[in-house]
This record gives structure tokens, C-alpha cells and sequence, in this order.
């Protein structure tokens, strides 16, 4: 009885040996990875998006390789695209081309990773200035935008029938709500226990922060940073007046998994985000409307970032004549944005798309018009030593922490880490 | 209380107790050329040393295609010493051992060997390449279109094979509607009557050339966008494979001065070959560098950096903290209930069983950002069931009882598991004679059932202290590092310095790769040190009940 | 503790009529102490287990789910998400190569970690304890710096071999055998530790060769230790996400672990009730796999073995 388990023990061990070391099968799928390897007659296109990306490109791309006789594959990374993307090229098996955020185009410059985009000026002008010029990097274009975003105030117009022209209104009318108990928080926005810079920015603003100042071509100068500075100082003295120790409309529990779904279970009546939460606010059948986000009574603009998301193309790509090919010639037609678009409802950057969707979704120019007076999210390198520090001070004083001293020591490390 | 039951529980034990270890490898020699090859042992012997030169066989061939003779040396003496190890009757650890270790040389020991290089380098962004490809990188930049230029609609083509034969752009000009053919030797223009041009202005037709299509020019992309037909104002170039511009590179390397020049401006960018970057004299880099050696510049910089080094012994101890915590109290939890569900007079210990192995069966990652969630302030399951109202992730010692908590409950069925397999596995006998002896079940737990659970499983505890010291997951999904003393971003209450040195490595301009490896060597190098000793010590167990 | 040997002498002929009570009070006690607070402490762990879990059932049985709206009971009871998670997404090939790639790997180094603890366990050569050693710390290297070697080793791979590179399972399982030494390796010698050494001795003096022995003898006696492992390695590989995130990339040639993550990962999307469904069905195969090794776990193989 021992003895046989044994056998049976050791039989199942040969076996899984075989298999294991995947001796089995190496002869017959060897020859046929080969085989389609070679089969296509044409070049071979790998794209790298997201995962919600992924599937509306991938239509669009498998019909441009039909067309094209080419083989278009699209495929999802999905966490740490751009770190990835960077890793991947280096060593020569990265896609041929990427979509992401127009922010990472100065990571992806100096690691050689990307190349400029060549666009005949006719193309160029059929895009939205703002989204041109978040994909110019150093006086070169690096990427071809297809969509564009900014945060805005949504508000619940059951709850609010009133937009609130500052954030003080907006307070004041928030907590009438919480003591009528319609509603039980005054402001969605999110923060989290380590806060989040792209959310805070438009107050920050407001109050008379800066992150970089500009250098004399209009670009974005790192050596000029805002952060630390008065300015910052006097914007983070006001924010924290609406933190947990002061009007509570903002909270470190509003995190970025739940103030959408805040807002849609009608906890709050105000809303600061973009285009991505219209969706679930439709689905919810919140009736709501769009407008900018207010800033302090007496206090400067409310600015939000303006980002843009682009197609790249690999700079060690193995097929790039066809990469660009594709986001040159391809990607600038209305189809593939309204495609994008209909996958998710960001405005497009293409003017003649946003032409085509506009009428069906008037909620596209309320997002343009809160992101008119919006900052392009800064291309280069150095932002990425902003968003962690910052927003760690941003939550730290929402908390009760002094600002002064907080923002200071913000200050610091982001200087630190900035070459 | 000990002294009761060791009696009873060393005679069982008998069997174990003879001085069996220095005398085994003499007998199993002896004994080995005794023993007669079954036909079983030789057919399977044949069966996989057949499969080992197929698959060598199968590997050599793209190596020997690729003419890549250094990778061929490896594969041919890696098979030829498997043969030699499994047709001997010598070297028989050996023979255990290998399978699984040349597994892990290849998948674990040289990627870790590898990364490890990299923290005498300034590897990072920005310095991922050599040199070469940063020039490259540069003047690829900085191509610019000649301003005014024509741009042309481009048609590729060839003379020859659509496959192999000489590549030619054949461009128009849509102002126009000039033809010309260009390759490495310059434009020349092409008589109206031989071409056929469509709507767009692409030629669909030459005399005397083959347009390829999209499907065959894209075969040939690098030719594509490596053929650069020179033009009086600079040079014509593909922008995909339907359009040209006329472009200039604005800027090129000299190799005489070893510097980057930029033409509009006249500016120099000269190599620091120690910085590994292109450096102008006012001090401005240009942002693609490569990656040089720095010697020991990583390592100095964690002992003096005062960001790096300051919050570091505050964090090892924590970390020490969360290891210790996490792994106890998972070993003490999980061994509780396999003690609770190890009665033969339990029913239902099935049903228990399956139940309780569930939260390890839920992907970690996804429970942890439940979790996360659960402790949330105002929202979070924990304080709206409770009624609390605790500021978990906001405040130090909550924030770390609750990561420690997380891990208990991600952590203790696998405990469960295995103790309750170190249970069945710890013979009838010693506990049926130590309660016959008149033990209360406390004191023949601490006596019998306890040391032998540790036998077998402190090897376990180790190795699981060792996963949570450097638990990344763990903390990175739930609290990130967080809370944030006020005045300092960098280091956080619950950051292990794992987590802390991934937000070293990449919160930074771009990700540090040689810092963090340096930084890894370091937290290596204690984990190797407490383990080492904590190992030792189970060296007297093992001698003890081997 | 002490009422559960105990057969107090103090009780007797004081009074009768209590004494029934007593009796059955005693009774009750007896099998409290010896049963009853088994069940106690397994159905408080089982609590303990299950409420965040059941968190989880509720989301995804809402079809509205979102991580704040969800309490902790159903409060519907639709199957939407699921059907959504088979319709939008590849969740049909995850779940298959996820068990492929589990199920191989498994069992693989369960394999290969077994002979490797044999050797540690009953063989004394040089560099047995250093070789121990280094199989531990070997694992603690952190993995997230290690992915940019992987990726050269990997390149290099798929140039040369296709059918073990990138996007392939075969590629991402040899990376995994690649660790199966591991922890695996310490938690089976410790139990042929155990094992008493006379038991392969007496074998090898009735002429068994080593192999014989390892394969007749020691495996059956540890086939709980296997049976465990082979579950650990099982629920490792399923939910391992850093390497299968940068190797799979194709949608079809995802893991359950990597298709997941990609549903929540979306920026700043909601799709949390599917995935919440998508996090249930992947805990199935796990606890398919646990019913089947289950009673080697508690069969007491080793204990039986001793006895004979």
C-alpha cells in the first residue's frame, strides 16, 4: 500500500519534471512560434496603453492593420506604464509606440526613450493650442495629443441649485446642507492620508501658490520653485482654514476611491474632479452640472492643471517608420478621438472631434471653460519631486499641522531632490 | 513542570535519539554499492537525460544561428555536467540539489548579482544608456524641419526585390507637383509622363520602380528611418512612411573635442565623463546622459546624507518591530486554531478548515486595498461598525496596530496551515504518553507538542521574518509609509525601510537605481546579519533532534 | 486547563438530587472543555476570517459597487458585475492561465524543493548550512530593483527562444521556478527533520539506493508537508503580480493577479464591483485545490508510518 503511493508519488513527480521543465512540448510549439513570427508579410506594430485605452484603441488599430497589411497589436500595462515603458525600451523590447500623460514626456526625453513627432503645420493647427503646447518639450513636439482634462466643480443641482462663485459660498452652502442633513460632508475632494497635489492645485493657486516660475522662453524653470516660498505659505494658511480643524470641508477621508462615489450616493454636493467622473454621476442619474472651481473671496484665480494625453513614438521602437506612420498620419484624423472619446469622455484634442461630440455632450465645453484659465501640467522632469512632498504637506495640514513650518520643510526636500 | 513529561517523551523519541548523523554518509556509501539499478531507476534516468539533451539541443540551435558562441558555452557545459553528475555514482547531494539550483542561479542569483553592480553606477534616469545612445538620443532631438520647407508626400520604393533591393523616396511636391526620386546620393527629378501620381499628391506608380506598400515598407522600417537624402538646406527625411520634411539636425557630437555642439547658437556641451552628462560651460546639462561608474559615491551618500541616513535607524527598528510582530503573531494565531481544530473528537473541522484558508485565497493585493479602505475615518467599515471614531492611518501607534493587524489576518491561515500539517505530523504516542502521565494538555503542549512544532517550523519562522522585513505590499497599499511627521516627508511612521527606499529611489528626479541598490546592500547586509545569528541558534535544534 | 483532566473527588454522596444536575452540568463542562471551546475559538476565527470577505461578496453583488456605497451585507443581490467581468474583460483566459501557470509551477517546485530538502535534511556536505543560508537571503533582495535585470535576461530570451519569452507562460514559469528553492525549501527540511532517521537507515542497510529511499519512503511520510507546500506555492503563484505585470502584457496571456489589478489601476476609474466579483472567483481554484489536498494535510500519514 506504502510502496504503491510511493510509485504513484514518483510517477507524478517524472511526469511534472517532464512538463515542468517544458521538455514536452518544445518541439512542436518552437517551430510554430517561428512560424508566426515570420507569417505576417508586412511590419509588426505594438502599442502600449492602459487598460481602458487598450480596448478602445485596439478596433481602431486592428482595422489599421488590416488596411495597411501590417499586424497592430495593442497591449496593457497596467501599473507602472511609463517606468516600464522607460525600462522596456532601454533594453530593446519595448513597443513600438506608447500612450500616456503629457507629463511624462520629460522623463521620456531624457532617458532617449521617445522621439519627436514631425506634424505638417496644417495638422498642428488642427489642434487645440493648449494641447500643443503641453506636448512641445524643449521647442520640439514629442507626442501627438488626443485628449484633454481638467478638474472642475460638479455639483449636485437637486442639493445646489447655485453655483458658488467662492469656495467661502460654497462652504457656507455646504454646511447648511450637513445641518438640514441633506447631505453629510460639505465638499468632495479628494486628499487621502497623503494628499493629492492635482486635486489641491486650483485652491493652491487661488490662495497665490506657485510651483515653478516660468523662464524667459515660456517654459517651466525648475531652478524658481514655488513651493516654500510666502506665497506658498499665505495659500496653505487659507486651504488649512478648510481643513479638519477649521470649516472640515476638506478631510484626509476623502480619498481617491471614494469622493466620486461620495458624490454619487449624494453624501456631498460638491465635486472637484474631471471628465473621468461624469460617467458615474450619469449612472447614478445624479442631475448635475459643471462649472469652474471657485476661488477664495478676494483671492487670485482658481487655476486647475491642464493635462493632455498623447501617442508617442519609442525611440528604440523596432519599427518606427511605421510608428510614425501611425501617430503622425493616423492618430491626427477625428475617428480614432471620437473612438477615444466614446471609451471615455475627455474632451478631444483634435478641434474637428470635439466639433463632432460637442453637440451631443454639452458637458465638454463646460469642462473647456473651467479649464480655460488652467496651468499645463509642467512637462519636466522636476515635477516629479513635487507630488509626493506636496501632497504629504497638503494632508498634513489639512490635519492641523502649522502651515508655515509644513510647507517649509515641503520646501526642502522637493529642492533637495531637484539636480 | 518540564521535568515530569521529558521522560516519556524522550523514550518514544527513541527511535530518533541514536547519534545517527556522523555515521550516515559512511553507510549510505557502503550501502549505495550494494544496491542493484532497478530498471525503473535506469529507464527513467535514460527518459530525462534524453529530455536534457533535447532541450539543449533545441536551445542551441537559435544560439548557434545567432552565432552567440559566448551563450553556447554555458548550455553545452551546464548539459555536459549534468550527464556527468547523473551517470556517476558519486557527488549525491549534488544530485538533489542541482535541479533546483540552476533555476535559481539563472532566475534569481544573476539578476540580483546584476542589480547589485548597478549601486557603484549612477544608473537611473537619465543615465540609462552609454554614451552612444545618448548622442544618439541628442541629435535625434534636435532634427528640426528647415523653416519654410517644403513638405513633401512620400512614397517609398525600390529598383530591386520589394524585400531587399535599394531603397528610394519618392516625394512630391504638393505646391508644384514636381516628382523626384531621392536616396543617399541626393534628389533628382523624375519626367511627369513616367510617374503616376494619386489625389493626394502620393505617387502610386514610376517607371522603372516598385512602390511598396505600407505591408512591405514597414518590413523595412529601419532602412526607412535611416535613409537620408541630402538637400541643399539640410536633408529629407521620412515622417512615417507617407510624408518627408526637410530637416536639420540642430545639434552634433564632435568626437575632436569630445563635446556637443548646437549650430543656431554656437553653444558647447562638453562630456563629464564622472557626471556622465554633456555639461556647458555656465553649468547647464543636457538632460540624456548615460551611465557611468561612480566607485563608492552611492554608499557614501546613504551614510552622510542626512535625509537618507537620519530616519534610518528610527525605521530599522519598526521594521524589526513589524517583522517580529507580524510573524509572531501570525505563528501564534494560526498554531492557536490548529491546536483548537486538532481533536479527534472535532466535528466539522473540514468545513472550519476551508473557511479559514480563505482570506490567504483572496489575492493579497486586493484585500489589502480593502483593508485600507476599512480603516478609513469616516467611512471605513471598521469605525462605522464599531461606532469609533479613530483617526486609524492619521496617527502613529494606530496606524502601525493596524498594518500589524492587516497582516495578521492575510497572514495567519497560512500559519494555520502549516502548523496544523507540523501537528499531524508529530506522533500519537508523545502526546497520548505525556497524558497518561497525568499532564495537564497546557504542560505537555509546552513540553512535547511545542518544541517539536518548533522544530519544525522555526526554519519557517525565519524565512517568514525574512518576507516581512522587507513586506512592501504590505505597507505600500495600505498606509504608504504614512503617517507624515509634519516636517518631514521623507519617513513616515509604518515605512519599513523597504518602502522607504523605494520612495528614495524613485520620488526623486527620475528613479535612482544605483542609490537604491546601495541602499538595498545595506538593508541586505543587517537582515543577512540578524538571520545569520538567528540561524545559528537553530543549528543546536537541529543537532539535537536529528 | 485544569478542569479538563480533572475528575474532581469532591462531589459524592453529599446530596443526590443536585448531583444530577451537577452530573449533567459537569457534562456540559466536560465537553465545554474538551470540545465545545474548540468550536468557540474556530467559529471566531472563522468571524474574524470572513467579514472582510463578505465585504467583498456584498460589493460584488451590487451592481453600483463602489469601495464607500458598500456595507457590509448584500444589500442586492444582482449578478451584474459578474457577467460584466466575463463580457468586458479576458477573464476567461486569466483564469486559465493563471491555473496553468499555478498549477505547473506548483507543482514543479514542490518537486525540486523536496529533493533539495532532502539533501539538506539527511546529507552532511560542506557548505550545507551556508547553502541554507544563501537560499534565504537570496529571497530578501528587493524584487522591484531586480525587475530592470529581469528585463534584460528576459530580451535576450525572447530574441533567441520566442517560446519562452515575453507573454508566453512557459517564459514567466521558469522565472518562478527561479524562486521555488525558496521558502519551500526551509519548511520541508524541517519536516524530514522531524522524521526519524532509523526509518531510511534501515532501508538503505536492506539495500535501497538513495533514490529509493527518497522516493519510497520519504515522500510518502511527508505528503502533508507536500500537500501544504504545493497549496502555499499554488496561492503564491496565483496572486504574484510585480513579474507577471511587466512579462504579460498581451491581454489574453494575463494572470488572474495582472487582469485584476488592471480593473482597479485605471486612473481614477470605478470599477470596483467587478472587481470585487473578479476577486471571489479567483479565490475558487484555491479552495478547489485546498478540498483536494485536504486530506493529506490531515491524514496523519507520518504518524501512521512511525506506528508501523
Amino acid at each position: 500500500m506504502r510502496i504503491r503511493t510511493a510509485g504513484v508519488v514518483a510517477v507524478l513527480g517524472l511526469a511534472l519534471a517532464a512538463t515542468g521543465c517544458g521538455g514536452g512540448d518544445d518541439d512542436s510549439s518552437a517551430p510554430a512560434a517561428k512560424e508566426s513570427a515570420k507569417a505576417p508579410v508586412g511590419g509588426k506594430l505594438v502599442i502600449w496603453a492602459d487598460d481602458k485605452r487598450t480596448a478602445a484603441l485596439k478596433p481602431f488599430a486592428e482595422k489599421f492593420g488590416q488596411e495597411n497589411g501590417v499586424t497592430v497589436e495593442v497591449q496593457a500595462v497596467s501599473k507602472d506604464l511609463q517606468t516600464n515603458f522607460v525600462t522596456a525600451s532601454q533594453q530593446g523590447s519595448g513597443p513600438d509606440v506608447v500612450v500616456g500623460a503629457h507629463d511624462w514626456i520629460g522623463n521620456l526625453v531624457q532617458n532617449g526613450a521617445i522621439d519627436p513627432v514631425q506634424l505638417a503645420a496644417e495638422q498642428k493647427s488642427g489642434f487645440n493650442e493648449t494641447a500643443v503646447k503641453a506636448v512641445t518639450f524643449n521647442g520640439q513636439l514629442y507626442g501627438v495629443p488626443y485628449a484633454m482634462e481638467n478638474l472642475a466643480l460638479i455639483r449636485n443641482t437637486e442639493l445646489a441649485p447655485e453655483a458658488p462663485k467662492t469656495i467661502e459660498d460654497l462652504v457656507a452652502a455646504g454646511k447648511k446642507l450637513k445641518a438640514e442633513k441633506k447631505a453629510s460632508e460639505i465638499l468632495c475632494l479628494q486628499s487621502g492620508q497623503n494628499g493629492d497635489a492635482y486635486h489641491v492645485y486650483p485652491l493652491y493657486t487661488s490662495g497665490g501658490g506657485y510651483l515653478f516660475g516660468t523662464a524667459a522662453n515660456g517654459d517651466y524653470d525648475p531652478k524658481d520653485l514655488g513651493v516654500g516660498k510666502p506665497e506658498s505659505i499665505e495659500a496653505f494658511k487659507k486651504i488649512a482654514k478648510l481643513g479638519e480643524k477649521g470649516d472640515g470641508a476638506l478631510k484626509r477621508s476623502i480619498t481617491a476611491e471614494n469622493s466620486i462615489a461620495n458624490f454619487t450616493s449624494k453624501k456631498c454636493a460638491y465635486l472637484v474632479s474631471g471628465p473621468w467622473a461624469v460617467a458615474d454621476a450619469k449612472k447614478a442619474n445624479i442631475s448635475y452640472d459643471i462649472t469652474p472651481v471657485p476661488g477664495f473671496a478676494g483671492g487670485k484665480e482658481a487655476q486647475p492643471f491642464v493635462g493632455v494625453q498623447a501617442f508617442y513614438v519609442a525611440a528604440k521602437g523596432k519599427n518606427k517608420a511605421l510608428a510614425q506612420e501611425f501617430v503622425a498620419n493616423h492618430v491626427t484624423t477625428p475617428e480614432l478621438a471620437v473612438a477615444l472619446y466614446n471609451a471615455e469622455a475627455r474632451p478631444p484634442a483634435l478641434t474637428a472631434a470635439l466639433d463632432q461630440v460637442k453637440g451631443t455632450d454639452p458637458d465638454l465645453a463646460k469642462f473647456q471653460e473651467a479649464g480655460k484659465n488652467g496651468q499645463v501640467l509642467p512637462a519636466i522632469p522636476a515635477m516629479a519631486t513635487i507630488w509626493d512632498p506636496f501632497g504629504k504637506a497638503e494632508a498634513a495640514i489639512i490635519g492641523g499641522a502649522d502651515p508655515a513650518k509644513t510647507i517649509t520643510a515641503a520646501g526642502k526636500t522637493i529642492s533637495g531632490q531637484i539636480k | 513542570m518540564s521535568t515530569s513529561l521529558s521522560g516519556p517523551g524522550a523514550a518514544t523519541q527513541s527511535p530518533g535519539r541514536e547519534p545517527a548523523g556522523p555515521g550516515l554518509p559512511g553507510k549510505s556509501r557502503t550501502a549505495r554499492h550494494r544496491a542493484p539499478t532497478t530498471m525503473t531507476g535506469l529507464l527513467v534516468k535514460v527518459v530525462l537525460l534524453g529530455l536534457t539533451a533535447g532541450i539543449a539541443i533545441w536551445a542551441a540551435f537559435p544560439l548557434v544561428e545567432a552565432e552567440k558562441w559566448v551563450g553556447l558555452a554555458p548550455l553545452a557545459a551546464t548539459t555536459a555536467g549534468l550527464f556527468y553528475l547523473y551517470l556517476t555514482s558519486r557527488h549525491i547531494p549534488a544530485k538533489y540539489l542541482v535541479p533546483g539550483t540552476l533555476f535559481l542561479i539563472a532566475f534569481q542569483v544573476v539578476p540580483v548579482l546584476y542589480t547589485a553592480s548597478t549601486a557603484f553606477t549612477n544608473f537611473g534616469d537619465g543615465h540609462r544608456g552609454t554614451k552612444e545612445d545618448a548622442v544618439v538620443a541628442i541629435q535625434t532631438a534636435s532634427v528640426k524641419q528647415v523653416p519654410g520647407s517644403t513638405e513633401y508626400a512620400l512614397s517609398v520604393a525600390t529598383q530591386g526585390d520589394p524585400a531587399t533591393g535599394p531603397l528610394v523616396f519618392l516625394v512630391s511636391d504638393p505646391g508644384t507637383g514636381v516628382v523626384s526620386a531621392g536616396d543617399a546620393g541626393g534628389l533628382r527629378q523624375l519626367a511627369p509622363a513616367d510617374v503616376t501620381v494619386a489625389a493626394g499628391g502620393k505617387v502610386t506608380a514610376a517607371d522603372g520602380y516598385t512602390v511598396l506598400n505600407f505591408g512591405q515598407a514597414s518590413a523595412r522600417s529601419q532602412e526607412i528611418t535611416d535613409l537620408v537624402v541630402p538637400t541643399s538646406g539640410g536633408a529629407l527625411r521620412s515622417a512615417g512612411l507617407s510624408r518627408a520634411y526637410e530637416g536639420k539636425a540642430i545639434r552634433g557630437y564632435d568626437a575632436g573635442c569630445d563635446c556637443v555642439k548646437d549650430i543656431d547658437t554656437g553653444k558647447t556641451w562638453t562630456a563629464d565623463e564622472e557626471a556622465g552628462a554633456f555639461v556647458a560651460p555656465d553649468g547647464e546639462r543636457l538632460a540624456q546622459g548615460w551611465k557611468v561608474t561612480v566607485g563608492l559615491k552611492n554608499f557614501s551618500r546613504v551614510l552622510t546624507d542626512p535625509a537618507i541616513s537620519g530616519p534610518f535607524f528610527g525605521t530599522l527598528l519598526w521594521n524589526l518591530a513589524f517583522a517580529v510582530g507580524s510573524t509572531g503573531g501570525t505563528f501564534i494565531l494560526g498554531m492557536f486554531i490548529a491546536l483548537a481544530l486538532h481533536s479527534p473528537r472535532m466535528r466539522g473541522t473540514n468545513i472550519y478548515r476551508v473557511l479559514l484558508i480563505l482570506p490567504y485565497a483572496m489575492p493579497s493585493f486586493a484585500m489589502l486595498l480593502v483593508w485600507r479602505d476599512m480603516f478609513n475615518t469616516d467611512f471605513g467599515l471598521i469605525n462605522n461598525l464599531f461606532g469609533l471614531g479613530v483617526d486609524w492611518f492619521g496617527q502613529e501607534w494606530s496606524a502601525r496596530i493596524a498594518v500589524i493587524l492587516v497582516q495578521l489576518w492575510l497572514g495567519y491561515p497560512y500559519m494555520f496551515l502549516v502548523a496544523t500539517g507540523a501537528l499531524q505530523a508529530i506522533p500519537k504516542e508523545l502526546t497520548e504518553a505525556s497524558s497518561v502521565d497525568g499532564a495537564s494538555p497546557w504542560q505537555s503542549f509546552r513540553a512535547v507538542t511545542l518544541p517539536l512544532l518548533l522544530v519544525a517550523l522555526s526554519p519557517l519562522l525565519i524565512a517568514s521574518f525574512a518576507y516581512n522585513f522587507n513586506n512592501f505590499n504590505a505597507i505600500y497599499l495600505t498606509t504608504e509609509g504614512g503617517p507624515f511627521p509634519a516636517d518631514n516627508p521623507s519617513a513616515g511612521a509604518t515605512d519599513l525601510l523597504i518602502t522607504y527606499t523605494y520612495r528614495l529611489a524613485f520620488g526623486a528626479q527620475g528613479a535612482q537605481f544605483g542609490l537604491a541598490a546601495a541602499v538595498s546592500i545595506f538593508i541586505f547586509t543587517i537582515v543577512a546579519v540578524v538571520s545569520a545569528v538567528s540561524f545559528r541558534r537553530t543549528r543546536k535544534q537541529e543537532e539535537v533532534y536529528s | 486547563m485544569t478542569s479538563l483532566s480533572g475528575t474532581p473527588v469532591g462531589g459524592g454522596a453529599t446530596s443526590t438530587a443536585p448531583a444530577v444536575n451537577r452530573n449533567a452540568g459537569r457534562r456540559r463542562n466536560r465537553w465545554f472543555a474538551q470540545v465545545g471551546w474548540r468550536h468557540l475559538v474556530a467559529v471566531s476565527a472563522v468571524a474574524f476570517s470572513l467579514f472582510p470577505i463578505l465585504f467583498v461578496l456584498s460589493a460584488a453583488l451590487n451592481p453600483l459597487g463602489t469601495l464607500s456605497s458598500t456595507e457590509l451585507l448584500p444589500t442586492g443581490a444582482s449578478l451584474e458585475n459578474f457577467t460584466n467581468l466575463f463580457d468586458r474583460t479576458a477573464f476567461g483566459w486569466w483564469f486559465f492561465n493563471s491555473l496553468l501557470i499555478a498549477g505547473v509551477a506548483s507543482f514543479a517546485s514542490v518537486f525540486l524543493s523536496a529533493l533539495a530538502a532532502y539533501a539538506f535534511s539527511r546529507m552532511r556536505f560542506s557548505g550545507r548550512r551556508v547553502g541554507l543560508l544563501s537560499l534565504l537571503l537570496i529571497q530578501m533582495f528587493p524584487q522591484f530593483l531586480a525587475i530592470v535585470a529581469i528585463f534584460l535576461l528576459f530580451t535576450t530570451i525572447t530574441d533567441l527562444w520566442p517560446a519562452i519569452g515575453f507573454n508566453t507562460p512557459w517564459g514567466l514559469l521558469l522565472l518562478y521556478l527561479g524562486g521555488a528553492l525558496g521558502v519551500n525549501t526551509w519548511l520541508m527540511k524541517g519536516f524530514f527533520d522531524t522524521l526519524p532517521r532509523e526509518l531510511d537507515e534501515s532501508a538503505t542497510v536492506d539495500g535501497a539506493t538513495h533514490a529509493q529511499v527518497f522516493f519510497r519512503i520519504m515522500l510518502p511520510l511527508v505528503a502533508p508537508i507536500l500537500a501544504v507546500t504545493g497549496l502555499l506555492a499554488f496561492i503564491g503563484t496565483i496572486n504574484e503580480f510585480l513579474m507577471a505585470n511587466v512579462f504579460l502584457t498581451n491581454s489574453e496571456s494575463k494572470t488572474l493577479a495582472v487582469g485584476m489589478f488592471g480593473l482597479v489601476a485605471g486612473e481614477r476609474n470605478n470599477n470596483f464591483g467587478i472587481f470585487a466579483a473578479g476577486t471571489l472567483l479567483t479565490a475558487i481554484p484555491t479552495v478547489l485545490v485546498f478540498q483536494m489536498v485536504q486530506r493529506y494535510i490531515v491524514s496523519g500519514l507520518t504518524a501512521g508510518a512511525v506506528k508501523g
